[in-house]
């Protein structure tokens, strides 16, 4: 009779865990942080936890570190967002736990929104420094009234261009995306492409088309607007349809890649559009230094801008944060200080201050692997300024990308890069609604 | 499942020990097909070998001979130490702090695994009693369930609980070895004795002592196995911990390695950082596996005693 | 057996000569406990890491979660929806292709790597060989290296610029892409056999050389040469353990994810979800969809179940 009834005892426990845990097993991220009291300000001494994949971060809070005893930032390095970084920072808010302080891309802030993973920091007196930052960086961290991470770097965008390469065909670099293209075939008679072309990546097809004059998504009264087959959307995935058809571009070397750091020293290929981050990694091509200009972004001619945007961060803190003032002190100082801002570039090599006004020291100077050239202050200050205020991101950014990065992954096999598009509208909508989100075509 | 593998093993090695015990298989052996045989048999093993070949040059170059240099043969430049110091000394040492967790995680998790699993099995292979044989198929059809498929609602579970990002929340799955148990039932019902456990109890020893006794040291060529097996899957495992550490100081080493390797795409030095910590983590694998290779072996033909 | 018999017998009757008959009572107490005890921390451990998750993981894909305004700020409400998440699920291409892939994947290299264990094994046991314990030492090592550890060497050794193979290869004219879409899974398929084929190779030599001498003599009085002996005796022989070797291959090849993850960053080709595990991954952690991703997990440990069962049974109706 024992076991029958320690059985029986066993499995009536069972029953009963497993329905309290399953009761109280909710997903995870449907409950805002920001719709509890404010956290007071810490009585004592605070260490915040800071999680980025800048390198030589710590380095940068050391400097603050030894003005601030009261407040330490203890920095954790990470793998890129994109390549890990956000699933961690997901999976630790899940588990109730993370960071204070966190490297979160301008174009991933409303995804992680969404899951009520960001602290409002309007809150806390965000608005107060508002002023001090480029106002077109400022928007994209501003949403329902509230800012979810202050600017830290930005991506204006560029082109840099080896010198020995366009001398072997004499050629200028281009000022339209039509003269590019021709460059581009000349290019290939001396064996190099003028640029690579990421299939797997859209962010770089969304850079072009923001540059045309598209903004795919806006909030609306209502709910979310999608435009993405307008016009100018629509031109650059012509364009860029029929240039990878001409294979004035290669879709197979993957940016700053092993393959690619071998076919740029080799000369093969002739440049790279990209932000201002890239002159980092650029400088990692061996021999290349004196063999390097910067010019601006070729244009769409007469609608669009002059420049785009691709990536740029900021330091947001998490909503498992108990100190969410420390955090905006430190990161307030880290991106609108010169002095931080200086730290930045010397320790971590940003790609573009978001300060209003100040682009760090170091950008100032001409620099020897650029040929001499002062390209910060000649490409990028007009660049910045030369971008779309009107563009916003929405809550699942990197869901779209990957649609998008899938269908154009079958241009390899015969498609286009237009199907792509208007497959992936259709496909981002339907996903809007999985996540119960409300979305309409514009015009509709 | 009338026919398990194990048990067909256990008595074809019992035939085999009461027959020949190196039997002559030799059929035709010749000179040329002992040439034939052994040079394909090489070529195999230059298979085997090539990528191990490999990271040793790759730890002894420099990040920029890596890519410059020609991968089957040294750099000009003899950077061995320079990189292993690196690979050591980066970040406050975390590295060696990432092998003490493997050790922590695959070490004692084994050994606590194949404990609880030798009760387990020992229990439903020597005891009657109701539901033994319905415990035996549940455990039997978390064998056939993917670890993976049951790691996600798991890290769900533990941050209700509070227990993940911690050291419990890797160590906890990897206690519980199903297929352990399946083996230790297999193994204790064949070669544990019952006349040997009433012997045992007629001497006046209370059951627990009849198991630690008796029942784990005729178990013992089983406990190998399951140890070595379970210690390979712990190593091995990459998804859990994945998922359920979110602090850095808490990796295993394979999720550390992978960290750094995502890294290589900014910085390219985390190449060298890469492929120094490849090799060094290789070494004590390779040596394991050599000598445990022979273990494995041995193991299973002396389990076949009766 | 008889002794054994003797002896409960003798047993019982001292046990019923015993005064004490407490102590009996106690005795036999303490048998029936015995067996809970032993199997307590065991149980206990495999309800709380298979049986539970399971059963969350069921639970959590009948709900859904709907947002109200941009960002769910004006209302979240998580609510019971049957199967629909099992049909989103069903009815993502991404997740429909990445089971195909897999399925795929294990047609392909669970046979090759069987056939070439078994032929290695075969190798070394037939006396043909010199130095098999110096050779298995070989083949076996790589089952020492992690998952992981195995990927990332073979993508160094992939990688073009830094592999040497690619190099060698194009010495003799010959273009190699690893990382291309029509050639990627193949290459992770290599890295799955580089570190298995020896392991499965140790588990079949188990199993040869427990063959009795006596049929090779046999055998070799009938006039049977070494490929005779091979189909007719060796083989039929080892069948089991090819059994279990494929159980457990099928059950790893539905689980692959290390390899795949791993290698994104260097081949475009590998998408988000291009195995089952990343596919529920991604969902579960990239785009914050954790009851979608529950019905995927739901549906992998299903697929891997029915898989493994249906081999089973179907060599257990052979073996008949």
């Amino acid at each position: 009779m024992k076991p029958l009834t320690r059985r029986q005892l066993l499995g009536v426990g069972i029953g009963a865990a497993a329905t309290g845990l399953l009761a109280g097993c909710s997903t995870p991220g449907t409950a805002s942080a920001n719709a509890l009291p404010v956290h007071p300000p810490a009585g004592g001494p605070v260490t915040l936890t800071y999680w980025a994949w800048l390198k030589g971060l710590q380095k940068v809070a050391d400097i603050w570190n030894a003005k601030n005893p009261d407040i330490q930032v203890r920095t954790v390095p990470i793998p890129g967002g994109n390549a890990g970084g956000y699933q961690k920072m997901y999976s630790a808010l899940a588990a109730g736990g993370g960071p204070d302080i966190a490297q979160i891309e301008m174009r991933s802030i409303p995804e992680f929104m969404l899951v009520n993973g960001l602290v409002d920091l309007n809150r806390y007196g965000a608005q107060d420094i508002a002023s001090r930052f480029d106002p077109t960086l400022w928007s994209q961290v501003s949403f329902t009234g509230g800012v979810y991470g202050i600017p830290q770097d930005s991506g204006p965008m560029g082109s840099f261009y080896q010198t020995s390469v366009y001398d072997k065909i004499g050629a200028e670099p281009p000022k339209t995306w039509d003269e590019w293209a021709a460059t581009g075939r000349e290019l290939r008679k001396v064996d190099a492409y003028i640029d690579v072309f990421p299939l797997n990546d859209a962010s770089v097809f969304c850079a072009y088309a923001t540059q045309a004059g598209a903004t795919w998504l806006k909030p609306g009264d209502d709910g979310w607007v999608i435009d993405m087959t307008d016009d100018a959307t629509l031109k650059v995935a012509r364009f860029f349809d029929g240039v990878i058809d001409d294979d004035v571009v290669s879709t197979s070397i993957a940016p700053y890649g092993a393959g690619w750091f071998a076919a740029a020293s080799k000369g093969q290929i002739a440049g790279w559009t990209v932000a201002s981050w890239g002159d980092a990694i650029i400088e990692g091509v061996a021999g290349g230094s004196g063999n390097w200009r910067v010019a601006p972004m070729p244009t769409w001619g007469a609608d669009g801008y002059g420049s785009s945007y691709l990536g740029g961060s900021t330091a947001a803190v998490l909503a498992s944060s108990k100190h969410p003032a420390e955090a905006l002190k430190f990161t307030t100082w880290m991106c609108s200080d010169p002095e931080g801002i200086d730290a930045l570039i010397e320790h971590c090599g940003i790609g573009w201050s978001p300060a209003a006004d100040y682009i760090g020291a170091a950008r100032r100077q001409p620099s020897e692997f650029f040929s001499g050239q002062n390209y910060n202050e000649e490409v990028f200050v007009p660049a910045s300024r030369q971008q779309s205020p009107d563009w916003s991101w929405w809550p699942i950014t990197q869901q779209s990308f990957n649609i998008l990065a899938d269908g154009f992954r079958r241009k390899a096999s015969g498609g286009t890069l237009v199907d792509a598009v208007a497959a992936a509208e259709e496909q981002i909508m339907t996903a809007f609604r999985n996540k119960g989100l409300s979305i309409r075509r514009a015009g509709s | 499942m009338n026919q398990d593998p194990t048990t067909t093993r256990a008595i074809a090695l019992r035939g085999a020990k009461n027959g020949a015990v190196n039997p002559d298989r030799s059929a035709g052996r010749s000179r040329g097909s002992t040439i034939l045989v052994t040079s394909i048999l090489a070529l195999v093993a230059l298979y085997f070998l090539v990528p191990i070949y490999w990271v040793v040059i790759a730890a002894t170059k420099t990040s920029e001979d890596l890519f410059s240099t020609f991968g089957f043969w040294f750099a000009p430049t003899f950077a061995l130490w320079d990189n292993l110091g690196n690979v050591l000394t980066y970040d406050d040492g975390i590295f060696v702090r990432w092998f003490f967790n493997s050790v922590l995680y695959a070490g004692v998790g084994a050994v606590l695994a194949t404990y609880l699993a030798a009760a387990g099995g020992y229990a439903l292979a020597k005891y009657r009693f109701r539901g033994n044989n319905a415990i035996f198929a549940t455990v039997l059809g978390g064998v056939l369930v993917p670890g993976t498929a049951t790691a996600l609602p798991l890290f769900l579970l533990f941050s209700q609980m509070g227990l993940s990002n911690t050291y419990w929340s890797v160590l906890l799955p990897s206690l519980v070895s199903p297929f352990g148990l399946f083996l230790c039932r297999i193994y204790a019902q064949a070669t544990v004795d019952d006349a040997l456990l009433e012997a045992a109890r007629l001497d006046g020893a209370g059951e627990l002592r009849i198991f630690h006794g008796v029942g784990l040291r005729i178990l013992t060529p089983a406990l190998v196995t399951v140890f070595l097996f379970q210690l390979v899957g712990i190593w091995n495992n990459y998804f859990l911990p994945l998922i359920m550490l979110a602090d850095s100081s808490l990796y295993p080493v394979p999720l550390g390695l992978s960290n750094w390797l995502g890294q290589t795409t900014r910085l390219p030095e985390f190449y060298g950082y890469t492929t120094g910590g490849v090799l060094l983590s290789i070494i004590p694998l390779a040596i394991a596996m050599i000598v445990l290779q022979r273990f494995w072996r041995g193991g299973l033909t002396e389990g076949s005693v009766k | 057996m008889t002794d054994a018999r003797t002896d409960a017998s003798d047993t019982a009757r001292l046990r019923s000569q015993t005064p004490s008959t407490s102590r009996s009572a106690v005795r036999t107490g303490a048998v029936a406990r015995a067996p809970w005890i032993l199997l307590a921390p065991f149980l206990a451990l495999f309800v709380l890491t298979f049986i539970l998750p399971i059963l969350v993981a069921v639970g959590s894909s009948f709900m859904k979660v709907t947002r109200k305004g941009l960002f769910g700020e004006a209302g979240v409400t998580e609510s019971f929806v049957w199967f629909d998440n099992y049909a989103q699920a069903l009815g993502d291409g991404n997740f429909l292709a990445s089971i195909g892939r897999v399925l795929l994947f294990g047609v392909v290299q669970v046979p090759v790597m069987i056939v070439v264990a078994t032929v290695l094994a075969l190798l070394l046991e037939s006396a043909s060989a010199k130095w098999p314990g110096a050779f298995r030492a070989m083949y076996f090592m790589p089952y020492g290296v992690p998952g992981v550890i195995a990927t990332i060497l073979w993508a160094f050794l992939y990688v073009p610029g830094l592999s040497p193979i690619v190099d060698v290869a194009g010495l003799v004219g010959i273009e190699i892409d690893f990382f291309a879409p029509e050639t990627v899974l193949w290459s992770i398929a290599n890295i799955i056999t580089w570190t298995y084929v020896g392991y499965n190779m140790l588990i079949i030599i188990a199993q040869l050389k427990a063959i009795p001498g006596e049929l090779y003599e046999a055998a070799r009085t009938d006039g049977a040469g070494p490929w005779r002996i091979a189909f007719d005796i060796q083989l039929p022989l080892i069948a089991p353990a090819l059994v279990l070797t494929t159980v457990f291959s099928i059950i790893g090849t539905l689980q692959l994810f290390a390899e795949p993850q791993l290698l994104a960053t260097f081949s475009p080709a590998i998408d988000s979800q291009y195995t089952p595990n990343l596919s529920a991954f991604t969902t579960a952690f990239a785009y914050n969809d954790y009851n979608v991703a529950a019905a995927q997990a739901v549906l992998i440990a299903l697929v891997a179940f029915l898989l493994s069962f249906a081999f089973l049974r179907l060599t257990n109706r052979k073996n008949k």
